[in-house]
């Protein structure tokens, strides 16, 4: 029941400012004539004349234009949240009020339902113990209505008919297009009640225009034709809904001065209702609870791939870190053996230590040489050749596997398939895998130095030079075989922006390998100095 | 290859005599795998492995695998340091490989002080043993050393799985207990222990996956 509730007033609550927005709308009282029911319409004649002089009722409709426009300032979809016990009354109302708004759209069928709907609401409100009756019961229709009886009646309608078949027509069509133009067309209450204030007025004036033929012509006047009492007929029927209508605006009027009694501005109910408006609507919730929803997932999404393509965790997660660690504990091994040697000699033996050190460190001073290295044969047999001048038992086919595995997926991937996400986490990966077995093999390079029986360090530091060049020139190459494919896919991608910054961070993690090698390399220096003394 | 998050993360290292099997052990431990052939470990490999302890912390190990040849031990002693606990590997059927235990373990409490290390003593290749082999350790006398040291004893096999899981385990438990008792403490520039990845933002991943369920009923 909740959830039809807050929707139906929800529905009308956008229906409400369309209305504001279009200004056509004010002749929405009027809806199509049925043409069909004829015996029914004759039967309300006697019902309208009832809810006209309803109309005709104290309550002046004239000087209360600012209520109804209160009213429509109250959020009615939060009306429709229930309900404490003292709200059911509030909650009931609205729910009424709501509901004769969509019965207007179907006025042809309803009919019946206008007639009758007084006194369902005077049974329903006379139920509550709290209701005031005065306000809503429906009026019994006062002697002077029924005492103008048919003659009156008809020779005013007739009056009305001859003179304005053809304005009824283009009121009701005129009404038709505006409920087609509202959508559903259930108008706003505070608009039915002003346009009901201007119909009663012209309506006085036909009555009262009318009066004076009716003293003229009498009774006698209704023998003037089978057509007219037609035309009577149909003009009555669009009166039965005028007033049907009439009715319903009334009642909605009343409903809302109701609501309105000893609360001007609905200020106490709204204070009642604004503690359940801390409960929010329900589309409100779900509508949260999907941006919700969606955020948690973007932010875990980005947490996945700023995790899969973090250069550190992923040179960590292929033991890059682990091997830095134990080459940096061999190198500060080696340098604290140095240190206790330096201690230990004086004058030109010192001298002498301090010149074989320093020409190490000149020896291991890289050339900055950007080879291309494309084959993977070539780079094979560049690496052996390299390191045969170490005299150790050292392979570097796992990083050349690894590598030759990365271009053969940069080979065959589909730049339509694969996103930019994707292929910087390969990347990045990538750098980080290159880097971290290069690392490794530094490490396997300073244990197996230390244990080589007979040094020949100036060789040794030769070989490590080439070494160290070849393998930052294979890591850049490697990246900027990615940066290329991530610049492919520049052209088809919106994310233009979003491509640069990923290409600048391959770049940026390329450089860091660069840096990780070089790093490694400089750690192999005291490895290098203990194997010349 | 995402690593998973963890809250510690210890340091382990293997020693003993080189062939006792602490590489297979390793590998089985982190691979769920035996290899009938392996190189020579050179100075030291690394393996890692995520475990719970019973209150279900979650404990990365990082698993040092040093060479037992000889020609290393220079290189080796200057891994031990960083370590919070040693596992004394040797081979059931291998005697000389239990004699040099009580060196092995000296030469890692003296490098590894001022820390004090959990050692376990960890006897390898039981199923040479049950499969006909000529068991020359018995479980007695490596139990009488262990508990004459205060070490935890245990006979494994990398091949079959036996014991493995139970050898690592019971060491990182006593270390976590030591760590609860405030015995150990985390200290910086001693990487024996460190604390793991805090889960990113202060995110719980359980209240996280628990939303999604919650969100689909109201």
């Amino acid at each position: 029941m909740e959830t039809s509730d807050s929707e139906c007033f929800e529905s009308a609550d956008e229906e409400i400012y369309t209305e504001k927005e279009n200004k056509k709308s004010k002749k929405v009282a009027s809806s199509p004539p049925p043409k069909d029911d004829l015996s029914k319409e004759v039967e309300d004649i006697t019902n309208l004349k009832i809810t006209e002089s309803n109309d005709e009722q104290p309550v002046d409709l004239n000087n209360e234009p600012h209520e109804p426009a209160k009213a429509t300032k109250i959020k009615p979809s939060k009306i429709g949240v229930k309900t404490n016990k003292s709200d059911n009354r509030t909650n009931s109302h609205s729910t009424m009020i709501d509901n004769k708004h969509i019965d207007t759209i179907n006025v042809t069928e309803n009919l019946e339902d206008h007639k009758d709907t007084p006194n369902e609401e005077v049974n329903m409100w006379d139920e509550d113990e709290d209701w005031e009756p005065i306000e809503t019961k429906p009026e019994p229709p006062p002697p002077v209505s029924t005492n103008k009886s048919w003659g009156w009646d008809l020779s005013a309608v007739i009056n009305a008919a001859t003179v304005g078949v053809t304005t009824v027509t283009s009121h009701v069509s005129q009404g038709l297009s505006t409920v087609l133009e509202t959508g559903i067309g259930a108008p706003d209450p505070a608009e039915l009640a002003r346009q009901h204030t201007q119909e009663t007025e012209t309506h006085n004036a036909d009555d009262d225009s009318t009066q004076s033929t009716t003293n003229l012509f009498g009774f006698g006047n209704l023998v003037s034709g089978v057509t007219q009492i037609t035309k009577l007929v149909e003009t009555t029927g669009n009166k039965v809904i005028l007033g049907g209508l009439d009715t319903l605006e009334s009642i909605g009027k009343k409903t809302m001065q109701v609501l309105q009694e000893g609360d001007p501005g609905f200020k106490k109910k709204r204070a009642l209702l604004n503690i359940e408006g801390e409960k929010p609507v329900l589309s409100q919730i779900l509508r949260e609870a999907k941006e919700k929803a969606e955020f948690e997932n973007r932010l875990l999404e980005e947490q996945h791939f700023a995790r899969k393509a973090n250069y550190e965790s992923l040179f960590d997660d292929h033991q890059g870190l682990m091997h830095l660690e134990a080459l940096e504990m061999l190198s500060r091994q080696c340098s604290i053996k140095l240190e206790r040697l330096t201690e230990s000699r004086f004058g030109s033996e010192l001298v002498e230590l301090q010149e074989t050190m320093n020409q190490i460190v000149e020896l291991c001073e890289l050339i900055e040489d950007e080879d291309e290295l494309e084959d993977t044969s070539e780079i094979k047999e560049k690496l052996d050749s390299a390191v045969s001048e170490m005299v150790i038992n050292i392979s570097y086919d796992k990083l050349l596997t690894t590598r030759k595995e990365a271009e053969h997926w940069l080979d065959n991937i589909n730049l339509q398939i694969c996103s930019e996400l994707e292929l910087h986490e390969q990347a990045i990966d990538t750098l980080a895998q290159l880097t971290a077995l290069a690392v490794e093999r530094y490490h396997k390079i300073g244990e197996l130095l230390l244990i080589k029986e007979h040094r020949s360090t100036a060789d040794e530091a030769d070989s490590l030079v080439q070494l160290t060049m070849i393998l930052i020139t294979l890591t850049g190459n490697m990246a900027t075989k990615f940066s290329n494919k991530l610049s492919e896919k520049l052209s088809s991608s919106a994310h233009k922006d979003h491509i640069n910054t990923l290409i600048t961070n391959v770049y940026f993690e390329s450089a860091n390998s660069s840096s990780y090698l070089k790093n490694a390399f400089q750690l192999l220096i005291p490895v290098l100095q203990v194997g010349a003394i | 290859m995402v690593e998973p998050i963890f809250d510690y993360q210890f340091r382990l290292i293997l020693i003993g005599d080189s062939t006792v099997g602490k590489s297979s052990l390793l590998k089985y431990f982190t691979d769920g795998k035996f290899a009938e052939l392996s190189d020579p470990t050179v100075g030291v490999d690394f393996f890692a492995r995520l475990i719970e302890v019973k209150d279900g912390t979650r404990v990365k190990l990082q698993l040092w695998d040093t060479a037992g040849q000889e020609r290393f031990r220079s290189i080796t002693k200057s891994y031990y340091r960083n370590s919070v606990g040693a596992l004394l590997v040797y081979d059931i059927c291998n005697r000389a490989s239990f004699e040099h235990i009580p060196l092995w373990m000296t030469e890692a409490k003296r490098h590894i002080e001022p820390h004090r290390p959990i050692f376990a003593l960890v006897g390898c290749k039981l199923d040479l043993v049950s499969n006909g082999g000529h068991r020359e350790v018995s479980k007695e006398e490596a139990k009488a050393f262990a508990d004459q040291n205060g070490l935890h004893h245990i006979e494994t096999s990398a091949r079959k799985g036996t014991n493995v899981e139970e050898a690592f385990r019971s060491v990182t438990q006593e270390v976590y207990n030591r760590i609860q008792s405030g015995e150990y403490k985390v200290e910086d520039g001693w990487d024996g222990i460190k604390t793991g990845f805090t889960r990113p933002n202060g995110l719980d991943f359980n209240l996280i996956e628990a939303e999604p369920a919650k969100l689909s009923c109201c």
